[in-house]
């Protein structure tokens, strides 16, 4: 186990940079993901760290080493990738233990070894087959058992669960979480997915077209999302945004529509802003603003209404059963507590 | 005669008819041509080819023949070494090909050319710049050290040895394509896993790409082996037997025997390469099956 240290990493392809300047600080047994939407960088980040690309400026530790220059070999890491990349000529067993095989350890040890990871991810009974005989999930917990028997300083994970069907990925999600509460061993995850990313991570850090946009826990981004950028990505359904000014008693949008705010922020009364506010925190008040009912999506624990008022369109979740038809009229208020303001021009949060 | 023996009359008739539906009678037409070209020109002339070589005093003759015995030899050594020798070049430069870059892009349609020049122009000129007198190299050889150069094709392990050169440069850029297709058909993933599981390039080639191609290799072997024993230009065009008839192969001596007017020898030095053939057809149907 060892922390890993990226300071102020880029990358470029060609004349192209892709990687601006990237500094993450990862400490021994964290388990962090790095979260964004496709080309943002990620995965060339994870890629750099494991020695699949090179540094083109900054640096990278593991544990005290500068690992710049080293391949990857010699970084002590294990890699999960997206396709799993299982060797399709080695059995499962073959597979675990080819790191190994390499390294030329003892065959008692290599058994030892394998027999264990096999156990921890019910393996056992499917040591002698061949990837091409296994499912999807199975293959999957191959490629973490190849990782698991290397007992490496920093696990490294490339999407690993994009190319499993929903119900497996919320079973491999717990699966991988509880390995790492077990093993302890410092991680990387990439993942496009935020509900992965908000459910098995340490740290988040989100990040968007080659910079960082944020980093802290998952509640953390959450609750003080930095800009309008994380405040939309975490949490699902998204963030409504709406356009509008402060004024001191409230927020008013393009819309025309009054909506409240706990405590207007100092110096902005009159000023163009962005009122932001999670479905989840609408409630439904009597003395609330009428919105006109779009479309109801009952799941059954919960319901999301899309509605609206005038060209405002909003999300709002609720915990009860309401079941309202479209192009009826109901009265719904924000949680001024739960509210969000953000800067227009620079998109960014305004403390208040 | 009562109803139902009229309907099952009826039903006799349309099952008579039935029996040649549109799609069969296409089916027939679209067949019949192709049996036909396959009678003419395979059946027939292979029946006709072991109708001439049927005699027994032919193989008595031939086997008796020192330079029959000869062209067997330089046969096995041009199938065994060459061949072997052209398919292993050609895994190690699919290699290097496989890469993407601009340049080595260029290089290939380079590298193509000998496979797509013609024959005959090229291996005689070839011939000529070997020619001991007045050959480019020679002449090369002799403004350099003021010595003559060797008597390339007038030695018989030269001669031979600069057949199989020839016949390495001229069909290795195609076996070099169809293994960086096999090349290219292994997932970059398993590499890069692989290096991070601390593989070399060698172990790389050993553990993820040779499992990987094996088959395809040993495809591609057997298929060249058949190809080259019909192999009548690099010999022919090169040395033309010679010297002393010394670097005849099966494929150019059936050819000597018939300039010989000796038809019955010239089919059965043909027949004598069928053991050498059809176990290579067998092995290589019996691939393709899996």
């Amino acid at each position: 186990m060892a922390e890993v240290e990226i300071r102020e990493v880029r990358k470029s392809f060609g004349r192209l940079e892709v990687l601006h300047g990237v500094s993450i600080g990862i400490q021994d047994g964290e388990f962090v993901i790095l979260v964004g939407p496709s080309g943002c960088g990620k995965s060339t980040l994870l890629r750099m760290v494991a020695g699949l690309e090179d540094i083109t400026r900054g640096e990278i530790r593991i544990g005290t080493r500068v690992v710049n220059d080293m391949p990857p070999k010699e970084r002590d890491i294990a890699m999960v990738f997206q396709n799993y990349a299982l060797y399709p000529h080695m059995t499962v067993a073959e597979n675990m233990a080819f790191s190994m095989r390499l390294r030329r350890a003892r065959q008692a040890e290599i058994d030892t070894r394998v027999k264990r990871a096999a156990e921890i991810l019910g393996l056992s009974a499917l040591l002698d087959r061949h990837p091409r005989e296994l499912s999807g999930g199975q293959r999957q917990r191959v490629a973490m058992g190849r990782a698991i028997v290397r007992d490496p300083q920093v696990f490294l994970f490339d999407e690993p669960l994009s190319n499993l069907d929903a119900k497996l990925r919320v079973a491999m999600r717990a699966e991988i979480k509880e390995l790492h509460q077990r093993l302890g061993t410092t991680t990387i995850y990439v993942t496009h997915d935020q509900v992965e990313a908000m459910t098995m991570a340490d740290r988040i850090v989100v990040m968007r077209d080659g910079v960082v946009e944020q980093m802290g826990a998952p509640l953390e981004l959450y609750d003080q999302p930095d800009n309008i950028f994380v405040a939309g990505f975490i949490g699902s359904p998204a963030m409504n945004l709406l356009a509008g000014q402060v004024e001191a008693d409230g927020f008013r949008t393009e819309g025309g529509l009054k909506l409240p705010i706990e405590r207007v922020p100092a110096g902005w009364i009159g000023r163009r802003a962005l009122y932001g506010v999670r479905p989840e925190h609408i409630e439904l008040r009597d003395d609330g603003v009428p919105v006109e009912v779009l479309v109801v999506e009952p799941t059954g624990s919960e319901t999301l209404i899309m509605v609206r008022n005038g060209a405002a369109q909003l999300g709002c979740l609720f915990r009860s059963r309401i079941l309202p038809q479209p192009g009826e009229t109901i009265r719904i208020a924000p949680n001024p507590a739960l509210v969000h303001l953000f800067d227009a021009e620079t998109e960014r949060r305004l403390v208040h | 005669m009562n109803d139902i023996a009229v309907y099952e009359a009826d039903l006799a008739t349309k099952r008579v008819r039935r029996r040649w539906s549109a799609w069969e009678v296409w089916g027939v037409a679209l067949l019949v041509p192709y049996v036909l070209v396959f009678l003419l020109f395979v059946i027939y002339p292979v029946a006709y080819g072991f109708w001439l070589a049927r005699d027994p005093q032919a193989y008595v003759a031939l086997f008796e023949d020192p330079i029959f015995v000869r062209a067997v030899f330089n046969t096995l050594v041009f199938i065994l070494v060459g061949v072997n020798l052209k398919m292993m070049i050609a895994l190690l430069l699919s290699g290097f090909f496989v890469h993407e870059r601009l340049w080595i892009r260029w290089l290939s349609v380079l590298f193509i050319l000998p496979w797509a020049v013609p024959s005959i122009p090229t291996i005689l000129s070839l011939r000529f710049m070997l020619n001991p007198e007045w050959g480019l190299v020679n002449q090369l050889i002799f403004r350099l050290t003021a010595e003559d150069g060797p008597n390339w094709l007038n030695d018989p392990s030269l001669g031979l040895t600069f057949a199989i050169l020839v016949h390495i440069w001229k069909s290795l850029p195609f076996w070099t394509l169809v293994l960086v297709s096999g090349r290219l058909a292994i997932s970059r993933d398993l590499y890069e896993a692989a290096a991070v599981d601390g593989a070399g390039r060698i172990q790389q080639f050993r553990f993820i790409t040779w499992p990987s191609m094996s088959t395809l290799y040993i495809t591609c072997l057997l298929l060249s082996m058949i190809w080259t024993l019909g192999d009548f230009n690099s010999v022919y065009l090169l040395t033309g037997g010679g010297p002393a008839d010394l670097t005849h192969v099966l494929a150019t001596l059936g050819i000597r025997y018939l300039r010989l007017d000796a038809v019955n020898l010239s089919m059965a030095t043909i027949v004598s390469a069928m053991p050498i053939v059809l176990p290579l057809v067998y092995f290589m149907m019996k691939r393709l099956s899996r």
